[in-house]
């Protein structure tokens, strides 16, 4: 039962997307857990932090359909509602594809990551950590501009749009130097198809989050 | 005369229903954006438009009323008696059970319009298509079209106006208590001026256009001033959101004239035939003019808050359920194009329902970009009722007309 004139407000899809990039958020810190945990000898915790990360993506998931389930034909919003999608589809990827790099792993439980690629494999975890958590600030900061329309309001998010692309170069430049120390010291060649393949899955995902970042420059262009 | 006083009975029954339905449709005209922007809860918007509802009714409200609303059937189909208070029985009953169905429907009509419709499927039935004014059936037309569309230029354009001088600019809070005696002045300037135009009371003063328009702009004067003044005190110690407080003030100003207006100008929908009914069957005729004694008002206002309890009663459960909120800016817009609107196009002496203007309102702010979510679709089905208001109506009067008619 509804009331005349209330029934032409319907759930914001906005509130969905910034509990979406919560998720996504607070899959940073299990996906840096269980990876940290993989490489440290004696840590037997891989399998929970992965399951945790699991979880958090299909709990993402059930938001992302919500989302587009509720939006019913000829809904009036003040984005695109193809942006919308595109933007929501780039943020999941980047849940999936943090959930993809740790089953990756978890095909390989030993012998683990070789000691001397350690160093450059936190460096690209840690290049992708950043524009995972950057999201959530970015819906927060993109759902205050669309109440005020204010210029510096979106020159912030622009800045924060700016800065993904920035991390997702850097994140590039560490993917790229990861492959080639791999290939320099590493002989054996399933632990290179490992490597290499972890190292892109893992670059994926400042990719997607630099994705989204596209798709809200469209979103709040004038 | 047992049988005149049956239908007085009947008159009474159907007149609390059909006041009942009017609280129940509209009482979200003047309380939806109210409540959506959480400027006060549902219980205090429930209570405050049930009490102005009761006061708009009985004081401010129409002491004569025409016997048929908007002059659209002519009076000769009154001329016999008996005739006359199954007509209006019928016509009444058939209004209400209209309304009854939209309001379940969740969709806002006019109930105005569905009283009309109603009187015109009796008059037809008593005395042919001949009864019927077509002109003025045309005005109520062109109202389906001309006063969303103007609802939603006004809106769009207020909101906008809001964004660009206040909103987007770097200390808009500063701002908004600079423009704040513009904002509060030009709201009482469309309340007075309603008041003086609108409802039965200010018909009752009779003051010209000239001398309405002095008033009102010497009252909104005063009002921006003073607002300032009040709105300055109350609102400063918390800034952060002082933009929307300010607003919020405004706006529940807004409401409340709107509830007010509403039981003074939609209490004779329910009451009219009733007092037609009621001189009938004491006196044995009546003219085009009645005047309406005031317990029949209080009457036709306890049920418009009766109905206003049931639908607060709803909005409870929706509010359960995440909606869209508005924030008070946005609440504003829709208040004052919907205000508008009705004075605007009552001046020109356009048949317009406040309903229809609120739904404008809310698609002109929804097209600026200031909802996050608005159902347009919906949009289409509401404009199907109010179209669909009159003969449905006219249909179910005529049905119940004959049946009526078999009967007695």
């Amino acid at each position: 039962m509804r009331i005349p004139l209330l029934s032409m407000f319907i759930t914001s899809p906005f509130s969905g997307l910034q509990e979406h990039a919560e998720k996504v958020k607070e899959c940073a810190w299990a996906f840096q857990q269980a990876v940290e945990c993989y490489v440290a000898s004696q840590c037997k915790r891989f399998e929970e932090f992965r399951q945790e990360v699991v979880k958090l993506e299909s709990e993402a998931d059930a938001i992302k359909r919500r989302i587009r389930g509720h939006i019913p034909k000829g809904t009036l919003m003040p984005v695109d509602k193809f942006q919308l999608f595109m933007y929501l589809r780039e943020q999941d990827n980047v849940l999936d594809a943090a959930e993809d790099s740790l089953d990756w792993l978890s095909y390989r439980p030993e012998p683990g990551l070789p000691e001397m690629l350690e160093k450059d494999f936190f460096l690209l975890v840690d290049s992708v950590i950043a524009p995972i958590e950057e999201l959530e600030k970015m819906v927060i900061e993109a759902r205050q501009y669309f109440k005020n329309y204010a210029k510096e309001q979106r020159n912030l998010v622009k800045g924060i749009i700016h800065g993904l692309r920035k991390m997702e170069h850097e994140a590039d430049k560490l993917e790229h130097s990861f492959k080639q120390k791999t290939f320099e010291l590493i002989k054996d060649p399933t632990t290179i198809f490992h490597m290499i393949r972890l190292a892109e899955i893992i670059g994926s995902i400042a990719d997607h989050a630099e994705n989204a970042g596209d798709m809200m420059r469209a979103m709040v262009a004038k | 005369m047992p049988q005149e006083y049956f239908a007085l009975i009947l008159g009474y029954i159907f007149g609390f229903y059909m006041a009942w339905n009017i609280g129940a449709n509209d009482v979200a005209n003047s309380m939806a954006s109210v409540v959506a922007t959480k400027a006060i809860t549902i219980r205090q918007a429930v209570f405050i438009a049930a009490v102005l509802n009761i006061i708009g009714a009985t004081f401010i409200g129409t002491h004569v009323t025409n016997t048929i609303r908007k002059s659209i059937v002519s009076t000769d189909v009154l001329t016999d008696p008996h005739v006359a208070i199954i007509g209006t029985l019928s016509a009444l009953l058939a209004a209400a059970l209209w309304v009854s169905f939209s309001t379940w429907k969740s969709l806002p009509v006019s109930t105005t319009h569905s009283i009309v419709g109603a009187m015109i499927g009796f008059g037809i039935m008593a005395g042919g298509f001949s009864v019927v004014n077509w002109f003025n059936l045309a005005a109520v037309a062109m109202s389906w079209v001309i006063s969303p569309l103007f609802s939603i230029v006004i809106a769009f354009v207020m909101f906008k106006i809001i964004v660009k001088l206040i909103l987007s600019i770097r200390d808009p809070f500063a701002r908004a208590l600079k423009l704040l005696p513009l904002f509060v002045g030009v709201t009482f300037f469309i309340v007075v001026l309603s008041f003086l135009f609108k409802t039965p009371l200010g018909q009752t003063l009779a003051i010209d256009t000239a001398a309405a328009l002095l008033i009102a702009v010497i009252l909104s004067t005063f009002c921006g001033i003073t607002g300032k003044l009040i709105l300055e005190r109350i609102v400063a110690p918390n800034a952060s959101n002082g933009v929307e407080e300010i607003f919020k003030r405004i706006q529940v100003v807004m409401a409340c004239y709107v509830a007010l207006a509403q039981g003074a100008n939609d209490v004779a929908n329910a009451i009219g035939p009733l007092a037609v009914i009621y001189f009938l069957a004491k006196t044995g005729s009546v003219g085009s003019k009645v005047s309406v004694p005031t317990f029949l008002l209080l009457f036709g206002g306890t049920g418009i808050a009766c109905g206003i309890a049931m639908a607060g009663q709803r909005v409870m459960e929706t509010l359960g359920k995440k909606i869209t909120t508005l924030s008070n800016t946005r609440g504003f817009s829709v208040n004052f194009a919907a205000a508008t609107t009705v004075l605007a196009a009552s001046k020109m002496g356009m048949p317009v329902s406040t309903s229809h203007a609120a739904v404008g309102g809310v698609l002109g702010v929804g097209l600026a970009g200031g909802i996050e979510a608005v159902n347009f679709n919906i949009v289409f089905k509401i404009i199907l009722y109010w179209v669909l208001t009159v003969p449905a109506s006219a249909f179910t009067s005529m049905a119940i007309f004959k049946t009526l008619r078999l009967l007695f």
